[in-house]
């Protein structure tokens, strides 16, 4: 540690040499591009860039903000041509919350260029509280304004409210989780895992959430006692919502803070299932289907033995 | 064991004894005594202090046999070189001795047959350790001074109950059994005529028996009897209550004898006797047997008021610790110790040297020793100590560590012969646990190194004692101090060190001596010496009291002299816990504000003192209710104070009490006179030392009057104190408003604004400096003589502007003279306190000079606003987000869970040797955690954060730290000052780091930014999304000098760090935890790597 840094210093200077040649190197460079890129710009010139999403489902995002707003204070909201995206750790960097909103679940998309809004969440939130259930949501921000603005239209039309919020300036590193191939994966009502999250939460700070062919098991001790919950995998033929199923290559079992699994059921109200993936010393995914529109997964590291203060 | 025989020097040992020697000495480092009950069974009451005499008998410290010494060849040469001048020949004909002594212990020995013949059996001897003018070393025996107490005899009992009062005695002492060795226990019972100390008594004298006893632990014994009740024929079971059977043997001596700590003593020809070579016990030059009556002691004046050239040796030891461990005396080898002697007076050290294990390059200027085994350097060490034969030990925690460390590494190699550190010949050091506590100082746990005839001054205990800091490491007190920062090496590096090559070994060395040295300075600069000194002259106890107890033995001290004086006897009453309590100091309500015209400040001089002076308040001019009807006092011969108690006036009897201070403040004026005119910058450390000492002695008495748990408590006095201040107070704020106002011809209206124990703060209304001073002044004559002599009302200072936020809370500009300010003063805003993080005091500090100097209140909101935005966006340095707090007790006996306290057991748990232990400061900064997350929970090591990039929570300084300093002040000069400064536009630019030690972290990948507009860049994209391409150049040329500008910090921060460690061409290993350098280091590495990491994605 200590030779690297004294390398580092001694080696910045011949750095520094090698970056004054990047730098020559860079307006050759340059130059031969800023033609192309003059024309490119005249094109665009004429036409003032914003954002514009309308949502008719207002409801869905009080919900989505009710859901992540206690994991997440400060965030920055990313918009593309795609869709309305979140990406964004917990204060305690434990878990990580991923929200996607399609750009084919709005009524209305617009965003002429990817757009990063830092938005607090709990100010967010109180602005949402304003608007009425049946509502249309419409969000809107200029191309380099400091501020975005919310429209809440009740369904009739007589009632029209908007709201102007000032955005952050949030310095934040983008980070995502790879999509990868789980060993397990267990659907189950929502209710249902939200209850024994709860409930479980009483005797222990931890979960261990065990899942073989059979079904799947969340047992857990603390001081007053331990407590097993089994979920047998069932099909349900008349209710595709309350049916438990698993998908599972090889068994797996992994501890989790309750402290989080209980936070991320916040997300419940937004379906009726829950999608619970894991594999071996990966982080579990809580994945809620948000309808039609898009999803909000929540990741959560598993808990080693012995270590991993910060989560206890 | 034959006592007689060992007093007598004994002989050869044979085999057999000497193997018997070396267990006992086993024994004895290893014996232990827990001083109070603090480890186990309940938490300790709160004893102020309490001391015992610990009865030591010489045969039992001696090894039998003499140590065969098995010394280091070939340094005696060199080591004889820094021995002490040779002695003159003293002859005991015409030959006065005169030296000034550092360290009085007594030991228990066979009384001496040609001092006194007629005794017999064991005794305690005294033993006078000092050097005289010339640099010699004396040590003198002491013979004749029996330890005594006293008891009230009751009326019916006379001279002739003695020798029934004796034989009881006798026989109850031999029953409880512990005295077995001395053949008689109660010597003698005389009677005599004293006076209790305690209330009024219009009867001069009554009857005591003075009660003289063998041995001094026989005075705690005999004062149980006492207490709890004795049958003695004729007379009947009575309890009794014992005087002056608390005092320290050494200490009773001293006072019996008028010696003051550290004054010098002569003894007069021909009533000296010089030990022959056969009988010698010391190492000391001159050692010598006198009685304790043939002692002229000398007060510290004129040409006594100096001090001999007495040896200061400072040392610092390195231990080689393994991984991860903090180094055990049982395992880990010490392998340098730096040495470095200094005479007193002198401004050079006399010796540099190293000891080094294995070899080491030279040092320019130090003198290295290097030895092949571990047992020669310490062996090597012990030759050092005996032959420069030092008088005080100093070093940096060397009470805790050093010490006892090189004791038990030695107990570890088996090597019996090396203890013998102290004067006295095969005397080895006694180690004990022990554990200090105060109210004053707080409880800490040290252990107690006995070495007999040299003073141990621990500087780490003398710093943490006098002066309030955030960190007491070596490191943070002499950047404090001496302006200069150290390397820290942390321990896990000095194996690495040792096992390099002679040059690594040579810069531990370096190392080592720099600690060696800076206590040495730190002393100097201290101005330790004179100030200890000092102290002992002016309270009469000796200077290792001053380290070693609190503050209450002084002022027992001086009760327990003056009362000698008076014929006075001062009772063994411990207080009772959970005694009443009384009012204390009024503190008028303060009317906040920012005053824009000058106030006035009135003080009282040494109020509390003054009151006792001036209305005689002491413990023998307390008149009990009861006694009042008895006594028959005249109305006007006594004093009723504002809290009901009747104190007799000066003309009846003067107080003891009062006599101290007025001899305190007396001599506290001439030390002030005469640091007015000293010239010499060495003298006028000396004044003042003494004048410090002085005043801290006066107020002090105010104080034992008051702790409940203390000596010789006594209520009434102290709650006639304050009760006498309260009424002070009201009444100087009554006159001041009566007349200085508009219908008295005055031109402005005066108000009082605030007023504290004793001072009181007036806006006379006028608005220059000048017209205020002078008001002020006129004041202060005008209330001063409604008051009784020697109460006065000062007025020294003017506040302008002032800025009064509530009380105990203020700050303003300082004036003394009418032109210029002098400084700015505060008090008990977060310029002072520690447990706030520097962010603070730079932010509170900067502040108020805006304010106050500048008057630039816009300014100071500016400087607010950016900083809190440099806060959120992590922007600020984490040396300035450390808060420390002090561990005072072990993590159980804290009631609620502290930041702190988690913080180190989790420290612990991670690695015990770095982790902090009690008494020791941990450093702290609060970190992002889960929403609900205690504040105990978000605590972390800050060398933790700084290595695994963990985010520090930006909003707990705001709310936590920032919000409540910054609105006491500006609350008054600003509308919605919460609003303006905590909630602006400058709070919505944060930064939100990413840690690397996450349990998430190892599967998140990080995705690619835009540098423009931090947009998500899209797949192939490394650098700018398509709408921010047009600013390419503009962006690239960011980052480069972005990383242009960190490189030239850091490669600054860098150098700056490699002066320190005084070399250029080495690595910096330096990992100090108070240095504000080494977190900007870090964090400037850290940040340089990043943006390196961000410059590389250009790719060109």
């Amino acid at each position: 540690m200590k030779r690297r840094e004294r390398s580092e210093s001694q080696s910045s200077a011949a750095r520094r040499d090698w970056r004054e040649i990047a730098l020559l190197k860079f307006s050759a460079h340059f130059l031969s591009q800023r033609r192309s890129k003059l024309k490119h710009d005249a094109k665009e010139l004429c036409v003032v860039k914003m954002l514009e999403l309308r949502l008719v489902q207002g409801s869905l995002l009080k919900k989505v903000l009710d859901a992540i707003k206690d994991l997440v204070t400060d965030a920055n909201f990313d918009c593309s041509e795609s869709g309305f995206s979140l990406q964004a750790m917990d204060s305690s960097h434990v878990a990580l919350v991923a929200l996607l909103l399609r750009s084919d679940g709005f009524e209305h998309y617009r965003c002429d260029r990817n757009l990063s809004m830092g938005m607090n969440l709990t100010n967010m939130a109180k602005l949402l509280k304003c608007a009425g259930n049946d509502d249309i949501i419409t969000i809107k921000a200029d191309d380099g304004g400091d501020s975005v603005t919310f429209i809440f239209e009740s369904p009739n039309q007589d009632k029209i409210s908007d709201f102007e919020m000032k955005l952050m300036d949030i310095d934040s590193e983008h980070l995502g989780i790879p999509e990868t191939e789980y060993h397990a994966i267990v659907k189950m009502p929502s209710q249902e895992f939200a209850r024994i999250c709860r409930d479980l939460s009483t005797i222990g700070d931890t979960v261990v959430i065990s899942v073989t062919k059979e079904g799947v098991k969340f047992s857990t001790t603390g001081d007053i006692g331990s407590a097993n919950i089994v979920c047998r995998q069932n099909k349900s033929v008349d209710n595709k919502d309350n049916e438990t199923a698993i998908e599972m290559n090889e068994p797996v079992s992994l501890t989790f803070a309750l402290r989080y699994l209980n936070s991320f059921t916040k997300a419940t109200t937004l379906s009726n299932t829950v999608i619970l993936s894991m594999s071996k010393e990966l982080p579990i995914v809580v994945e809620y289907k948000i309808a039609e529109i898009g999803h909000i997964r929540f990741y959560l590291a598993p808990k080693i033995e012995d270590e991993d203060e910060t989560q206890s | 064991m034959d006592a007689k025989r060992l007093t007598s020097r004994p002989s050869v040992g044979t085999n057999g004894e000497s193997k018997t020697a070396v267990n006992k000495q086993v024994n004895h480092v290893t014996s232990s005594k827990r001083f109070q009950a603090s480890y186990e069974g309940p938490p300790p009451p709160e004893i102020d202090e309490e001391e015992f005499d610990e009865d030591v008998f010489l045969e039992e410290i001696l090894g039998e046999e003499p140590v065969t010494d098995t010394g280091v060849q070939g340094i005696q040469s060199r080591l004889a070189q820094w021995r002490r001048p040779a002695p003159p020949q003293y002859h005991n004909a015409y030959d006065n001795i005169v030296f000034q002594q550092l360290e009085i212990d007594y030991i228990i020995d066979e009384s001496s047959k040609e001092l006194l013949p007629e005794n017999k059996g064991p005794a305690a001897v005294l033993r006078i350790f000092g050097v005289t003018e010339e640099g010699n070393s004396v040590c003198c025996h002491v013979h004749g001074f029996q330890p005594y107490f006293y008891i009230a005899a009751l009326d019916t009992m006379g001279i002739d109950d003695i020798p029934k009062l004796r034989q009881t005695l006798e026989n109850r002492m031999r029953e409880s059994g512990k005295n077995s060795r001395a053949s008689v226990c109660v010597t003698d019972i005389k009677m005599v005529q004293k006076r209790s100390i305690m209330y009024y008594q219009k009867q001069k004298t009554r009857n005591f028996y003075q009660i003289f006893v063998a041995l001094p632990t026989m005075v705690a014994t005999c004062r149980g009897i006492l207490e709890k009740g004795i049958h003695i024929d004729g007379i009947g079971s009575r309890c009794f209550l014992t005087y002056e059977s608390n005092v320290l043997f050494a200490l009773r001596f001293m006072i019996d004898c008028g010696i003051v700590g550290g004054n010098w003593i002569e003894l007069p020809a021909r009533k000296w006797h010089d030990r022959m070579d056969m009988r010698r016990l010391s190492y000391c030059q001159i050692e010598v047997d006198t009685l304790y009556s043939n002692l002229i002691s000398h007060p510290a004046v004129g040409r006594y008021s100096k001090m001999a050239p007495f040896r200061i040796l400072s040392f610092d030891i390195e231990c080689a610790g393994r991984k991860g461990h903090f180094p055990e005396p049982q395992h880990d080898p010490v392998i340098q110790i730096a040495n470095l002697l200094t005479v007193q007076g002198e401004s050079k050290p006399m010796v540099r040297n190293v000891m080094t294990l294995k070899t080491c390059a030279p040092i320019v200027g130090a003198d290295v020793m290097s030895f092949e085994s571990e047992r020669d350097v310490l062996l090597a060490w012990r030759d050092l100590v005996r032959e420069v034969d030092p008088d005080v030990i100093i070093g940096y925690n060397i009470c805790k560590f050093d010490l006892p460390y090189l004791i038990e590494r030695a107990q570890a190699l088996k090597l019996s012969e090396f203890p013998i550190l102290g004067r006295i010949q095969r005397s080895r050091v006694r180690i004990r646990d022990a554990t200090f506590s105060s109210r004053q100082y707080g409880q800490r746990d040290s252990k107690e190194v006995t070495i007999e005839g040299r003073v141990q001054f621990d500087v780490l205990q003398a710093v943490q004692r006098d002066y309030k800091l955030s960190s007491y490491s070596l490191n943070s007190v002499s950047a404090h101090f001496l302006g200069e920062q150290k390397e820290d090496v942390h321990h896990s590096i000095i194996s690495d060190l040792q096992n390099g090559n002679p040059e690594t070994r040579r810069r531990l060395a370096v190392y080592c001596l720099k600690d060696a040295y800076l206590p040495q300075r730190l002393l100097d600069k201290l101005m330790y010496v004179y100030n200890y000194v000092e102290m002992a002259r002016v309270t009469g106890v000796p200077i290792s009291f001053l380290l070693a107890r609190g503050q209450s033995i002084k002022v027992l001290s001086q009760l327990l002299r003056k009362a000698r004086q008076r014929n006075l006897l001062v009772p063994n009453m411990k207080g009772q816990l959970g005694q009443e309590t009384f009012e204390g100091a009024t503190v008028l309500e303060a009317k906040a504000g920012f005053y824009e015209k000058p106030i006035a400040t009135l003080d009282f001089a040494s109020l509390y003192p003054s009151i006792m002076m001036a209305y005689n308040l002491c413990y023998c001019t307390l008149v009990r209710p009861d006694d009042m009807k008895d006594l028959q006092l005249d109305p006007d011969i006594y004093n009723k104070t504002p809290s009901g108690e009747m104190f007799v006036k000066q003309a009846q009897e003067k107080g003891i009490l009062p006599e101290i201070l007025e001899e305190l403040l007396a001599a506290r004026k001439i030390a002030k006179e005469d640091l007015k005119k000293a010239t010499d910058p060495l003298e006028k450390a000396v004044l003042d030392g003494r004048q410090l000492a002085l005043k801290v002695s006066a107020n002090s008495v105010y104080g034992f009057t008051g702790a409940t748990i203390g000596q010789l408590p006594c209520l009434e006095i102290s709650s006639s104190v304050t009760s006498y201040g309260r009424e002070m107070i009201e009444h100087t704020k009554k006159l001041v408003q009566e007349r200085f106002n508009i219908s008295n011809g005055y031109q402005y209206e005066a108000e009082v604004v605030y007023g504290d124990t004793d001072s009181v703060m007036v806006q006379f209304g006028a608005p220059t400096v000048e017209e205020s001073m002078n008001l002020g002044r006129e004041a202060a004559d005008y209330i001063s003589k409604t008051f009784t002599k020697p109460i006065k009302l000062e007025f020294e200072k003017v506040y302008y502007p002032y800025l009064l936020i509530s009380k105990k809370r203020y700050a303003g500009l300082l004036w003394t003279k009418p032109e210029k300010h002098d400084k700015m003063d505060t008090k008990g805003i977060e310029t002072v306190r520690r447990d706030n993080c520097l962010l603070v005091k730079n932010l509170v500090t900067e502040c108020l000079n805006k304010i106050l100097i500048d008057r630039d209140i816009p300014g100071a909101v500016q400087f607010v606003k950016s900083t809190i935005a440099d806060l959120l966006m992590n922007r600020v340095d984490l040396s300035l987000l450390v808060i420390t707090k002090g561990l005072t007790k072990i993590e159980g006996d804290y009631a609620v869970k502290a930041a702190h306290v988690e913080l180190a057991e989790r420290m612990r748990k991670r690695d015990s040797a770095t982790a902090p232990g009690v008494g020791d400061r941990v450093p702290y900064v609060i970190i992002k955690a889960a929403k609900g997350a205690k504040a105990y929970e978000r605590s972390e090591d800050p060398i933790y954060v700084l290595e695994n990039n963990i985010p520090i929570d930006p909003h707990y300084y705001l709310e936590n730290q920032i919000s409540k300093p910054i609105l006491r002040i500006f609350e008054p000069i600003l509308k919605n000052a919460s609003r303006e400064l905590l909630h602006g536009a400058h709070t919505r630019s944060v930064s939100i780091s990413t840690p690397s030690n996450s349990g998430l972290m190892k599967f998140a990948k990080k995705r690619l930014s835009c540098f423009g507009c931090k947009a998500t860049l899209s797949e192939g994209d490394q650098t700018l999304c398509s709408h921010c391409r047009g600013r390419e150049a503009e962006l690239y040329q960011r980052t480069v000098s972005n990383v242009r500008e960190l490189e030239q910090l850091f490669n600054r921060l860098w150098t700056q760090c490699q002066r320190c460690q005084g070399s250029l061409h080495l690595d910096v290993l330096c990992t100090s935890r108070d240095c504000p350098i080494f977190y900007r280091r870090k964090k400037a590495q850290k940040d340089l790597s990043e943006a390196e990491v961000q410059l590389e994605r250009w790719e060109f």
